[in-house]
């Protein structure tokens, strides 16, 4: 994940997915391959607005903080998002809003993650794994029935 | 046969019929019909192929899949909207929520009216979509298995008496796993991939996945076939192998972004000046609730019922549950307060809401982006910015009225309502495009439009192209206006009359 360092990775991903009550916590270096995965599929523009919203982020958190992102204490970085991504101006709330799609989706994809919250994914594709839909007209049998 | 990377050795060189690029709601159909006729039929898919045992009901492996971009396509204007786009076979009908629609009345009248297309009869238009409906398995969504967020929504809809039901799917014995937009793992939902391609395979037809076409080979005025090449499946690169397809009748059918693309690169079937024009999008905001017991997402059918209250003034209210990594995108906060709302998933809907008939048109352009990527340029209007509030303020007004706590907007100002004083406030203010924390849109349109003047349309009734013989055009693009509803049932009807005189053509030829 080249757009930004691990620290910083670190630093956004604490901020953006919070400590959500009774869910594991974040995994930097398990999400970061999710991240480069999913940027290295997709449009190029989208990393470098990642690398550059991170750049505003820090510079906003010195003109509205008086401070480094890095050196505000965890509450105070995701008091600072949740500002930015209130604001009326769209670009000021894009640079808290682009950098949550890939940050959140690397969280909440995670079975250990995702599970717990009511979405077992290889549950549902065993379950459907089952189902025979053809397109006949007449339909057979569902498979668990003819057994 | 459907061929892969794998299956094909070096460069291909060959004859057809009819050679067609793209394999989704357009080409599928015409696929189907013309090899069902006899004629020997080459398909040009860009995307991979993928079948139900793919479908793992995980949205980001399917966004790098089966989506283009990753799913990562954004319009350039106020305010950026996401604007996924199918890359797989099937095109986006793989990967949609499987509502199928027929458009409303008037639109035909307006198509009549403003764009002098009276060859297309509504008798005739009824006649296919009959015949589609059959053929697709459409049927209204079984309220068994909706799921309970579907079935609240409607609750609060009709408690506060207004015009709703459950939507029309082309789905068959559909059981409800959740996961339409990430590939039916059941083989429920009868997209083009399980439907009309399987046919045409029958037929004879030969599909060349991973190969994109790349430009329409002209000879005195006459389309003669496609050149093209294969690319990586991973990187989306050319592996360094090209195809040469020499046909009798060529049929562009990439969607409405990626059609008009083509030509514009290419410069060609443009003497009108409109194509990559009059884009429409269908603009689409969320609305989530907070409930106090659980709703159980996104177990059951994410898209089956609707409010049309207000259809005639172009706002269609339809569902869609998600799973978490999606619905975390929804909410417009970060940290601590979206990880509260995130351990009360269970007890969320999601509901959303499209501007199903616009002012605001937008253009695909060619940016000379990195790739093989148009530029999507499209600006919310006032009116539609307007519809757009009016849409999502319906939405919180009846999840409010199925017993919401707590509804989560898109407008800046008006992110969280905790009741009716919240929600009189965010009526009576004015809100600007500006304001919109996060848009979606599912349906371009009206990129390369049909119509009954040459100076103002791309392609006749017929959708063959103005400029160039035998050259066909038929997707999405050539859609003239919204159909005020979803399009796939619409454009696979023109796709469907498209292969009718395609068929005329060819025999009279022969
Ligand atoms: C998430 C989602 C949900 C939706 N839900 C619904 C719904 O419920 N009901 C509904 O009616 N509509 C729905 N839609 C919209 C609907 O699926 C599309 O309108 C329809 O599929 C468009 O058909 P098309 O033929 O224009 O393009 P597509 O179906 O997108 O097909 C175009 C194909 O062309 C290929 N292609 C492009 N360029 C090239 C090239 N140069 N060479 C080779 N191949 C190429 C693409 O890879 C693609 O597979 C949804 C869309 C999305 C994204």
């Amino acid at each position: 994940m080249k757009a930004v360092s691990r620290q910083q990775l670190q630093e956004l991903l604490a901020a953006y997915v919070g400590e959500p009550e009774g869910l594991p916590p974040i995994d930097p270096d398990g999400q970061a391959d999710f991240i480069a995965e999913y940027f290295a599929a997709g449009a190029p523009e989208l990393k470098a607005v990642f690398f550059l919203c991170n750049l505003s982020l820090r510079i906003l958190s010195f003109l509205l903080e008086g401070r480094s992102f890095s050196r505000l204490d965890p509450e105070a970085r995701q008091e600072l998002l949740n500002r930015i991504i209130a604001s009326r101006n769209p670009l000021i709330r894009g640079i808290g809003v682009l950098p949550g799609l890939p940050l959140l989706m690397s969280y909440y994809r995670r079975p250990d993650v995702a599970v717990p919250l009511g979405f077992d994914a290889a549950a549902l594709k065993k379950e459907s794994d089952l189902r025979v839909v053809s397109r006949d007209r007449d339909l057979p049998p569902k498979q668990e029935d003819a057994s | 046969m459907i061929l892969g990377p794998g299956d094909v050795k070096g460069d291909v060189s060959r004859g057809a019929d009819v050679v067609i690029i793209g394999s989704g709601a357009g080409g599928g159909p015409i696929a189907r019909e013309l090899a069902g006729e006899g004629y020997s039929v080459v398909v040009l898919e860009e995307g991979g192929y993928f079948t139900r045992e793919d479908f793992n009901l995980d949205p980001a492996d399917s966004y790098m899949k089966m989506y283009r971009d990753a799913c990562q396509t954004i319009t350039l204007g106020v305010p950026f909207i996401l604007l996924p786009l199918g890359k797989t076979v099937g095109g986006t009908t793989t990967v949609n929520s499987g509502t199928a629609l027929r458009m409303l009345r008037p639109v035909l009248k307006k198509w009549h009216m403003t764009h002098g297309l009276t060859d297309i009869a509504e008798e005739e238009l009824n006649l296919i979509y009959g015949h589609l409906e059959e053929f697709l398995f459409v049927k209204r969504a079984d309220p068994e298995v909706a799921g309970k967020v579907a079935a609240t929504f409607l609750a609060g809809a009709e408690k506060l008496g207004l015009s709703c039901g459950w939507l029309p799917r082309n789905a068959k014995e559909c059981e409800g796993f959740g996961s339409c937009a990430f590939g039916c793992p059941s083989g429920s939902k009868q997209s083009v991939d399980v439907s009309f391609i399987p046919d045409a395979v029958k037929s004879g037809a030969d599909i060349y996945t991973r190969c994109r076409a790349e430009a329409i080979r002209v000879k005195g005025g006459r389309a003669v076939g496609v050149s093209g090449y294969f690319v990586d499946p991973v990187t989306g690169r050319p592996d360094g192998r090209r195809i040469e397809v020499e046909a009798a009748v060529t049929v562009l059918a990439a969607g409405a972004i990626y059609s008009p693309y083509f030509l514009l690169k290419q410069g060609l079937a443009n003497s009108s000046g409109q194509v990559g024009k009059n884009l429409q999008i269908h603009p689409a905001t969320q609305s989530v609730a907070l409930f106090d017991e659980p709703l159980g997402p996104p177990k059951g059918i994410p898209q089956c019922c609707y409010v049309d209250e207000f259809k005639g003034e172009g706002i269609m209210l339809e569902g869609g549950t998600v799973p978490p990594e999606i619905h975390s995108l929804a909410l417009p906060f970060a940290g601590r307060r979206n990880a509260s709302l995130m351990t009360s998933y269970p007890n969320m809907g999601i509901f959303g809401g499209m501007v199903s008939e616009s002012d605001s048109w937008g253009r695909v352009v060619d940016l000379h982006r990195p790739g093989y990527r148009p530029g999507m340029l499209y600006t919310l209007r006032g009116r539609d910015v307007g519809k757009a509030k009016v849409g999502t303020v319906l939405m919180a007004e009846i999840w409010f009225a199925a017993g919401a706590k707590k509804v989560f907007t898109p407008f800046a100002g008006h992110y969280e309502l905790a009741g009716p004083r919240d929600l009189r406030r965010m009526e009576r203010s004015r809100v600007r495009a500006t304001d919109i924390f996060g848009m979606s849109a599912y349906h371009p349109l009206g990129t390369c439009r049909m119509g009954g003047d040459p100076e103002w349309s791309v392609v006749k009734h017929t959708c063959e192209s103005w400029d160039l013989e035998d050259f066909y055009i038929c997707d999405g693009s050539v859609i003239p206006s919204s159909p005020g509803v979803n399009p796939q049932l619409t454009i696979m009807a023109m796709a469907m009359r498209c292969a009718g005189f395609i068929d005329d053509r060819l025999s009279a030829s022969s």
